[in-house]
């Protein structure tokens, strides 16, 4: 039970920070986001340790419910904006991140008492890394959105001729494409490698590769939506307005499957 | 001529002929009518300044020089040219030295090249009394302008106001490339500021060569032949334009084929100019960010009042030293009337004391110099009041009717 403990307190760290980092971005005042940051830091760390203690009582791999998923999409947000902050010192990313990673981790705390398992047959290592995988890119991609949201919101600013006041707390253009393009660059062989596995994994066990399951059908939709994205970017030299709004179409696609698809359809991943 | 008078063109032909070289003012000073002269040639203006003697014929004069400098047709120039008289000569010079004139109010460079082309004008023997001081004076006038109102601090956060938003859009401007298109003041200064936060790689595009070789000398940067600016563009990040040419020098088409083939990295263009260098439309391409001369004094302050305020008071401190410099100006008229009329009253003095100089030799020395003192501050006494007129005359009227009266009563 330590690890709810655990998992309660990062919580509550992670709204203090989305709430400083907000009243940073309203006050305009960098030292707050700088205080924020800091407090970010400090959730990620006693997140990490209530995944380790779940991992030690439960004796398992830690990501197996639909819960453990979210608190752990929320957990690699949070890494990916840390690092993605020191490479580029964009420290107003943080005040829309984080409300997503809160609201994945409020999603996640809601029913952590009695914990959704999978089925006995869909447990084993090669499940584990499918979910890892696949969750760890879908982070990344919710990473590279929230930068492209930003990005329209910059662009909409300078272009508007309003660089004064609420443009100088955004992050330049060019750092945010490049945390966009940087998410999409090591999110998409994420997904991907996690989406091979699964369907490894569903061979084995459905002796096919594929079920027509819903939830697959989306998932590769909105794999190929990234592909045809990342695709232009490398190749056509798309950038800017248009990734950006791409890359949130995109996301938002994946957040449809997600939250939205799951009530509608029945799924072999209903538990996930 | 200025740039609000006159197409870059014309501005460029006289400009090189008027500009580095003394040949000009001399040829200058070879007309019969010019007493002092002085030639200002910027990238922005080609002036002369000039103290004459018989006005009109003077102009005319003047004309012809410019005429014969620029190689252009009468027609053509007479347009652009502006002439000022008198006060309003000097409020002219006054506001040039001021900085108001300027294409971007309050740039700085100006003072220089007033201050380089009068040591150049002083060099030539070309002034004399009224223009040294009238220069001087001038100087006074944009260091009061610069201390006592904002208008200085206008450039400078202008050109900041434009390293600002480089920094918004690029992040950093480590290695990012610039060219300028037109030699001027401003887009100097700006790119100074951009060589500070790291920008490298700068080319020079100008109309005529030789200029951009020169600025691109001065800046570390490499000169570019003017119609080769499409296809420098698409290795381009900044572009700082501020030419004044009538037409646009950067169409949308060029914009959008270079945005293509930089494969849509994003591109920041700012058009100092006015008329505007670059098509506006160009600013309404994706991932291309047009910012105009309007836009950069908006980021620099969103109340255009102030910047209006601050220009009304330094008006006011023109107005002032013009009173100041008039003054002056108009004591000058009566000086020779005061100095000759001292020395007529002198001669007299001298010429009674030595006819009376045969009776006086019985007296001694010290009762001789007596006399001559007493001589002396007789006619000091009897000169005080009308030289006080006269002075005060100066100051108080246009006209001197007190300097011909006394001229004529006293056959000066």
């Amino acid at each position: 039970m330590i690890a709810i403990v655990l998992f309660k307190a990062a919580l509550a760290v992670y709204l203090v920070s989305a709430a400083v980092y907000i009243a940073s971005l309203l006050g305009r005042r960098v030292l707050l986001a700088r205080f924020a940051t800091g407090l970010m830091l400090a959730a990620l760390v006693i997140h990490t340790f209530s995944f380790a203690a779940w991992w030690l009582t439960a004796g398992e791999g830690p990501v197996m419910g639909l819960l453990e998923t979210l608190s752990f999409f929320a957990w690699v947000m949070a890494i990916a904006y840390l690092a993605l902050q020191l490479k580029t010192k964009t420290r107003v990313l943080g005040a829309f991140i984080s409300p997503v990673i809160c609201l994945f981790m409020v999603v996640a705390s809601v029913g952590l008492g009695g914990t959704v398992m999978a089925p006995a047959m869909l447990r084993g290592t090669l499940v584990t890394f499918h979910v890892i995988l696949s969750v760890a890119g879908e982070a990344l991609f919710a990473v590279a959105s929230c930068a492209g949201l930003m990005y329209l919101f910059q662009d909409g600013l300078l272009r508007k001729k309003k660089a004064g006041g609420f443009s100088r707390l955004l992050p330049s253009l060019g750092d945010l494409d490049r945390i966009n393009h940087l998410c999409l660059l090591w999110g998409f062989p994420l997904l991907t490698l996690g989406g091979l596995i699964g369907s490894i994994w569903a061979r084995i066990v459905w002796g096919s590769h594929w079920q027509w399951d819903p939830k697959q059908i989306w998932t590769l939709l909105a794999w190929g939506f990234y592909a045809f994205l990342l695709h232009q970017r490398l190749v056509i030299g798309w950038r800017g307005r248009t990734a950006a709004r791409w890359s949130i179409a995109a996301f938002v696609i994946l957040l449809v499957l997600l939250m939205v698809g799951r009530p509608f359809f029945q799924t072999f991943h209903d538990f996930l | 001529m200025n740039h609000k008078t006159a197409p870059l063109e014309i501005r460029e032909r006289l400009q090189l002929s008027c500009g580095d070289d003394a040949r000009s003012l001399t040829e200058l000073m070879r007309l019969p009518e010019i007493r002092e002269a002085l030639c200002l040639a910027t990238c922005n203006r080609v002036e002369v300044l000039a103290r004459v003697a018989e006005g009109e014929q003077a102009v005319e004069g003047l004309r012809e020089f410019i005429y014969r400098q620029g190689n252009l047709e009468r027609e053509e120039l007479g347009r652009c040219l502006y002439v000022y008289r008198d006060r309003e000569a000097v409020r002219h010079l006054f506001r040039v030295a001021s900085s108001l004139d300027s294409m971007v109010m309050g740039e700085p460079q100006i003072l220089g090249q007033l201050k380089e082309a009068y040591h150049q004008a002083v060099d030539n023997r070309a002034t004399t009394v009224l223009l040294n001081r009238l220069l001087h004076h001038a100087f006074r006038v944009a260091k009061r302008v610069r201390t006592e109102t904002g208008i200085a601090g206008n450039a400078v956060s202008v050109s900041y106001a434009a390293v600002e938003l480089a920094k918004k859009i690029f992040g950093n401007l480590k290695g990012k490339k610039i060219l300028i298109i037109g030699a001027g003041e401003m887009s100097e200064l700006a790119v100074r500021h951009l060589i500070r936060q790291g920008a490298g790689h700068i080319l020079i595009a100008n109309r005529t060569y030789e200029r951009a070789k020169e600025l691109a000398e001065t800046l570390q940067g490499a000169p570019l032949a003017f119609d080769r600016i499409p296809e420098a563009l698409p290795e381009i990040d900044i572009v700082i334009a501020s030419t004044g040419a009538p037409g646009y020098i950067v169409s949308a088409e060029m914009v959008a084929s270079a945005l293509r083939r930089r494969r849509n990295r994003l591109l920041f263009l700012i058009d100092i100019a006015v008329p505007r260098d670059i098509d506006p439309a160009a600013g309404d391409i994706e991932n291309v960010y047009l910012y105009n001369i309007d836009h950069l004094q908006d980021v620099v302050d969103s109340n255009k009042e102030g910047r209006r305020v601050e220009a009304m008071k330094a008006e006011g401190i023109i107005a002032e030293e013009i009173a100041v410099y008039e003054e002056w100006f108009n004591a000058l008229a009566v000086v020779p009337t005061i100095v000759s009329l001292r020395e007529k009253m002198e001669a007299i003095m001298k010429g009674e004391l030595e006819r009376s100089a045969s009776w006086m030799k019985i007296l001694d020395g010290e009762e001789r110099s007596r006399i001559e003192i007493l001589t002396a501050s007789i006619v000091n006494k009897i000169l005080h009041d009308p030289i006080t007129a006269l002075k005060e005359e100066s100051r108080e009227r246009d006209e001197l009717p007190y300097v011909a009266a006394v001229r004529r009563l006293f056959k000066l």
